[in-house]
């Protein structure tokens, strides 16, 4: 057994994955998202030291891009802890089989490096390369920088493999990381000590002197070693997918009170938060808190309220679009059972609103300290909330009737495109232009408070009516019901 | 109970269900027989109105199962891991479920102490999801999980390819003890024509979709099916 069979394996693995070739429209428009890009980092790999020259014309732009290397990094090393995932469950079904060991491991190792993260930095490193360095240092110097340079991607990808595997408090070395860079770059700021001029120096010098790049390459080879040979005495499927710690019950008292209803919330933000893709995805909700202080002054100071609204928006609702586009199929795998338990389709989809509202709710309440950068933030804020809650919630959770793909919770969610159909592409559009576009209408041709008041009546109006608007959902949701669980038995 | 008349379902033109009629009262225990692809998961999740019929009806308590909702109050069901949440420890899947079903907490716990010889102190307590349990014990789950809501009719599949010997055993005494005590009607398929005689009042014996042979069950519904699968 060779690793070309495993490969192979994997790589039909991947062709053959259910949802990969359900529809060629998609897989297009995905072909060409990633081929965008690629292309744009590419184009930053070839263009950044032209706009480096034409910025800063006094200085090399070699000295500056290597300068920023040492970050480039320590921030792909953070990266890598967050997007990475260890392959090792790939092995499970070898394992029993009559296959040495070595050729397991050479199979995890290779198989681990198939990842996008270790493509992205050859299409800015090349260019870079064969652009700006190559005519300045001659070919051999330019080949040992470039693989300097990639022996230490090399170094980082199985540096991050091996500390996954080692240690189970992952979010705590990511913590130190970052602390680290923070430090790092605190230091260059106060100009106390100057990492980036020993950056670049360090680079500069491999450049000078080629044969140097041998250091970087023994980094590499060193780490695959150690990394090597920590897997070689852990090959049990126990020990290389880690984390036993022990799982507590929970139960959320606040929710009580609103009985069964409650009930389904708790579930919702259990699921949310026991499972990988989910989470991430409502962490980046919270992120999204913050856009505020990086646009709001800016389309402050412009008066554009309708960018204003657009942002304010997102950071009222995002929470809505980001869980939303999954609603029903996040609970894919047991939905067999949520549709047999003792409860009915007007409770589910009702349980479903109030998640919404009371996310929404805490949102708007938080963002409304936005208000003490300007008054007016304080009805743009209001009237978004309302559409978010009062209109967006409700066409969600019909645009998710439409939904019947399943989706695995426990895969994590950075280029996930599992569970991704047309409707979510549309979904997000409606939800977030739609509203936009009325408001920068209203606001252009009527004024400021009109158009407050033609996105906040919707929004009023579908709370006020929510429980028509929720039977007709329920009947909506009845037509489809099968089609769903049809959909979700497909794994 | 339950009242099927003209029950069809099909996928690409071929019948996987097509039943006349079928009448199953409450107090009896179905024990649904019959080789892979014999239509016994389907027909379960017809009752459970998981899939959409293509003709027919089926009437739970008088009432159609695709108009009302009512049957859920009374019917539970285990078929596969579907059913279970599995990112929940097992003490929050059966307060979940105990919840639904108009149960406090302590009442939970004190149903589940009843339940401790089942669970043979493999599920109560463990600090795991049940997604990290293994497939026996998330039937153990599912199982008592369906029984929370003291059901009026039980639907299982396969509920003894799944447990190990001792758990097999005490679950042959809880159908047959349920069955007679409190005028539950369940309904049980299996591969295990051994069990399925020993618990069933009635057996129903399944092929292509139809049902071919409805019998009293017993030792001579034992012998009969030995008849029929040999000849297989």
């Amino acid at each position: 057994m060779n690793l070309s069979v495993f490969l192979k394996h994997q790589w039909l693995n991947f062709w053959r994955a259910r949802n990969a070739n359900k529809s060629l429209a998609i897989q297009i428009i995905l072909g060409v998202f990633y081929l965008l890009i690629f292309l744009e980092i590419a184009l930053v790999g070839i263009a950044l030291p032209f706009i480096l020259k034409e910025k800063l014309p006094n200085t090399n732009p070699i000295s500056i891009y290597t300068s920023y290397l040492i970050y480039y990094f320590l921030i792909g090393l953070l990266a890598r802890f967050q997007l990475q995932e260890l392959p090792s469950l790939s092995i499970q079904p070898y394992l029993s089989q009559n296959i040495q060991r070595k050729y397991m491991l050479r199979f995890l190792n290779a198989r681990s490096l198939f990842h996008y993260i270790n493509f992205l930095p050859l299409f800015v490193f090349i260019p870079f390369t064969i652009v700006v360095v190559a005519p300045i240092y001659g070919t051999i110097s330019a080949f040992c920088f470039f693989i300097a340079l990639f022996s230490l991607v090399f170094y980082n990808h199985f540096l991050n493999m091996y500390i996954k595997r080692k240690t189970i408090n992952n979010a705590g070395f990511f913590f130190a990381v970052l602390v680290f860079i923070a430090a790092l770059k605190g230091l260059d700021y106060l100009k106390l000590l100057s990492f980036e001029k020993a950056s670049s120096s360090l680079f500069i010098t491999i450049l000078n002197y080629p044969i140097l790049c041998l250091i970087p390459i023994a980094l590499a080879i060193f780490i695959f070693i150690v990394n090597n040979q920590y897997l070689k005495s852990h090959l049990y499927i126990e020990e290389l997918v880690s984390e036993n710690k022990k799982k507590e019950s929970k139960n959320f008292t606040f929710l009580n009170r609103l009985g069964d209803i409650g009930e389904m919330i708790a579930l919702d933000l259990k699921l949310i938060f026991r499972n990988k893709r989910p989470k991430s995805l409502v962490v980046l909700s919270a992120v999204l808190l913050l856009y505020g202080f990086l646009f709001y002054p800016k389309y402050l100071a412009t008066g554009n309220f309708s960018m204003l609204f657009f942002f304010a928006l997102l950071i009222t609702g995002i929470f809505i679009s980001n869980y939303g586009q999954f609603l029903f199929a996040w609970q894919s795998s047991h939905f067999d059972g949520m549709m047999t338990y003792n409860t009915n389709m007007h409770q589910y989809i009702k349980a479903k609103f109030s998640l919404f509202l009371t996310v929404c709710s805490l949102q708007f309440l938080i963002a409304s300290f936005y208000g003490l950068m300007s008054w007016r933030l304080l009805p743009i804020q209001l009237a978004a909330y309302l559409y978010s809650v009062g209109v967006n919630s409700f066409v969600t959770i019909y645009v998710s009737t439409f939904n019947y793909r399943y989706l695995d919770l426990r895969k994590s969610a950075s280029m996930n495109f599992q569970g991704i159909g047309a409707m979510q592409w549309f979904q997000s559009l409606i939800i977030t232009f739609g509203p936009a576009l009325v408001f920068y209408l209203l606001d252009h041709f009527a004024g400021f408070w009109y158009a407050i008041l033609g996105v906040s009546l919707p929004g009023l109006a579908g709370l006020i009516f929510y429980e028509s608007i929720i039977n007709w959902l329920v009947s909506q949701f009845k037509i489809r019901k099968h089609k769903i669980l049809e959909g979700f038995r497909e794994r | 109970m339950i009242k099927i008349t003209n029950l069809r379902k099909s996928y690409n033109g071929v019948d996987a269900v097509n039943i006349d009629q079928l009448e199953i009262h409450p107090g009896e225990v179905i024990g649904l027989v019959g080789n892979n692809g014999a239509g016994k998961t389907t027909l379960f999740r017809l009752l459970l109105d998981l899939i959409r019929r293509n003709e027919g009806e089926i009437l739970s308590k008088g009432n159609s199962i695709t108009q009302s909702e009512d049957w859920k109050s009374y019917t539970a069901a285990y078929i596969d891991e579907g059913f279970l949440i599995d990112y929940l420890t097992p003490e929050e899947f059966f307060y979940f479920v105990g919840k639904l079903n108009q149960l406090s907490k302590a009442d939970v716990d004190d149903f589940l102490s009843s339940y401790q010889v089942f669970f043979d102190e493999a599920i109560l307590n463990k600090g795991k999801y049940i997604r990290d349990f293994s497939k026996g014990n998330q039937f153990k789950i599912g199982i008592i999980a369906a029984l929370l809501g003291n059901p009026e009719l039980l639907i299982l599949d396969e509920p003894f390819a799944n447990l190990d010997p001792s758990t097999q055993l005490r679950l042959v005494d809880m159908i047959k003890s349920m069955a007679m005590e409190r005028k539950m009607c369940i309904i049980v398929s299996s591969h295990d024509i051994n069990h399925v005689s020993e618990v069933s009042s009635r057996i129903l014996l399944m092929e292509k979709g139809t049902i071919i042979k409805d019998i009293v069950g017993g030792e001579s519904a034992y012998a009969e099916m030995v008849d029929y699968f040999k000849i297989r």
